[in-house]
């Protein structure tokens, strides 16, 4: 069933380096465009990298390296793990639209979502049923607000001329 | 029972292709009490159930349209059990039996030791109690579960298959992007990507380049667990304890 555990053989087919490179390429518009991204529909979602970065290892023999506190993506550690060429394989972000807020920590390989942080709950809100319909379209609201930004990066990423144009200043910018 | 849906923790998202009955409908119900949960609170075996529920009736005896209501979404509740001989109980008596020989047991007298430990607590031992959440969002055809634990997503999705006849594909960036629509050359350009290898140090000339892929476990094998949604705080740490091994339920069950 497609549900259970997937085998070496499978990992590729679930595509999960891209979701590594997605992580990484959030980090790089973060810094060079300043975080906010317009999707469709009008929408406009702000992002920062927060408090904890894992970067994947390179190869099997390599080691992963987990940067937590304060802020890790200004540290020398990141930078050198950057120039390393080393992709973002978790990252704790921090997503904002209109004026409601979200935390939480992105599992690049599987695009699962890990200890999120739902905006706090409306003042006028009383009723648990009512709590639970804001919570709801909360929970959607993010899973669609990662959606978008993952379709942002995978059309510039399908892009034929991905690597000469989008990547190369991606390169730049780890190597800086 | 009832409360508000969660406000925080781990989700998985799940899709499936095909006809799902409408939530909103008496047979989307009906469909759920056919795998309701059934106790096992009085078994003499070690045993796992796992079954619906609803988030007024955690006994899976009703499944009221109503209970289903989560706004937005449909919400869904899977209640897992699952009674085991709590290991410590088998060690003070193996410690016992071994103090009064002098002697360690042998491998046989361990087993014959275990199997009269099982047969005379484990009809006084209750199960442990795990109560996972799911929203169902019907038009988008997705499922967020809260829930990230390995045997945890797997019992979902077992369950949601004997449930509906319809298997769950868990998300993943392959997927992920085939759910945006792309369109068909985008989709199969999507199929040919390779990781871009990005320059390291001053090695090289400093250009990213596309990479064959690399065959390595997948990210989902170091999955943090312990996120279940679950009733309350004490069950939660119970099943934290639980849940500790990584087998899938129905496989402990079938062993």
């Amino acid at each position: 069933m497609s549900t259970q555990r997937q085998g070496k053989g499978e990992a590729q087919d679930t595509h999960g380096f891209l979701g590594e490179e997605f992580l990484t390429w959030l980090w790089f518009r973060w810094e060079t465009t300043g975080g906010e991204f317009r999707l469709p529909g009008g929408r406009v979602v702000g992002l920062a990298l927060d408090d904890f970065l894992l970067f994947a290892a390179p190869s099997e023999d390599e080691t992963e390296q987990t940067l937590r506190r304060g802020l890790p993506t200004r540290t020398a550690e990141a930078r050198t793990a950057l120039r390393s060429g080393r992709r973002l394989k978790k990252a704790r972000l921090l997503l904002a639209e209109g004026s409601r807020q979200w935390s939480a920590t992105l599992d690049g390989a599987s695009l699962t979502l890990l200890g999120v942080k739902l905006p706090e709950d409306s003042e006028e809100v009383e009723s648990d049923q009512d709590r639970t319909t804001e919570r709801a379209a909360n929970w959607l609201a993010l899973h669609e607000l990662v959606q978008a930004l993952y379709g942002q990066f995978l059309r510039e990423r399908l892009r034929p001329d991905y690597l000469e144009r989008v990547a190369a200043e991606q390169a730049q910018w780890m190597a800086g | 029972m009832a409360a508000a849906i969660r406000k925080s923790g781990g989700i998985v998202a799940f899709h499936w292709q095909g006809k799902l009955q409408d939530p909103a409908t008496q047979g989307f119900a009906e469909a759920l009490a056919q795998r309701r949960f059934r106790t096992i609170e009085n078994a003499a075996s070690e045993e796992i159930s796992v079954g619906g529920v609803t988030k007024a009736d955690p006994t899976g005896d009703t499944f009221a349209l109503e209970d289903l209501d989560g706004g937005a979404g449909t919400w869904l509740r899977v209640r897992l059990d699952k009674k085991t001989l709590p290991k410590k109980w088998l060690q003070i008596h193996r410690d016992a039996a071994e103090k009064s020989r002098g002697k360690k047991l042998s491998a046989r007298e361990r087993r014959e030791l275990k199997d009269d430990l099982t047969e005379k607590l484990l009809p006084r031992v209750l199960p442990a109690v795990n109560l996972v959440d799911a929203l169902l969002f019907f038009d988008r055809r997705l499922i967020l579960l809260f829930a990230t634990s390995r045997s945890v997503v797997e019992a979902f999705g077992k369950l949601f298959f004997e449930t509906f006849s319809l298997p769950l594909e868990r998300q993943n960036p392959r997927l992920a992007g085939l759910q945006l629509k792309l369109g068909a050359e985008a989709e199969r350009s999507l199929d040919r990507l390779e990781p871009v290898r990005w320059p390291r140090g001053e090695d090289g000339d400093g250009r990213p380049r596309s990479v064959p892929k690399p065959v390595r476990a997948t990210a989902l094998d170091d999955e943090e667990d312990g996120d279940e949604a679950v009733g309350d705080d004490a069950d939660r740490r119970r099943n934290k304890t639980a849940d500790g091994d990584d087998t899938p339920p129905w496989q402990e069950q079938d062993a």
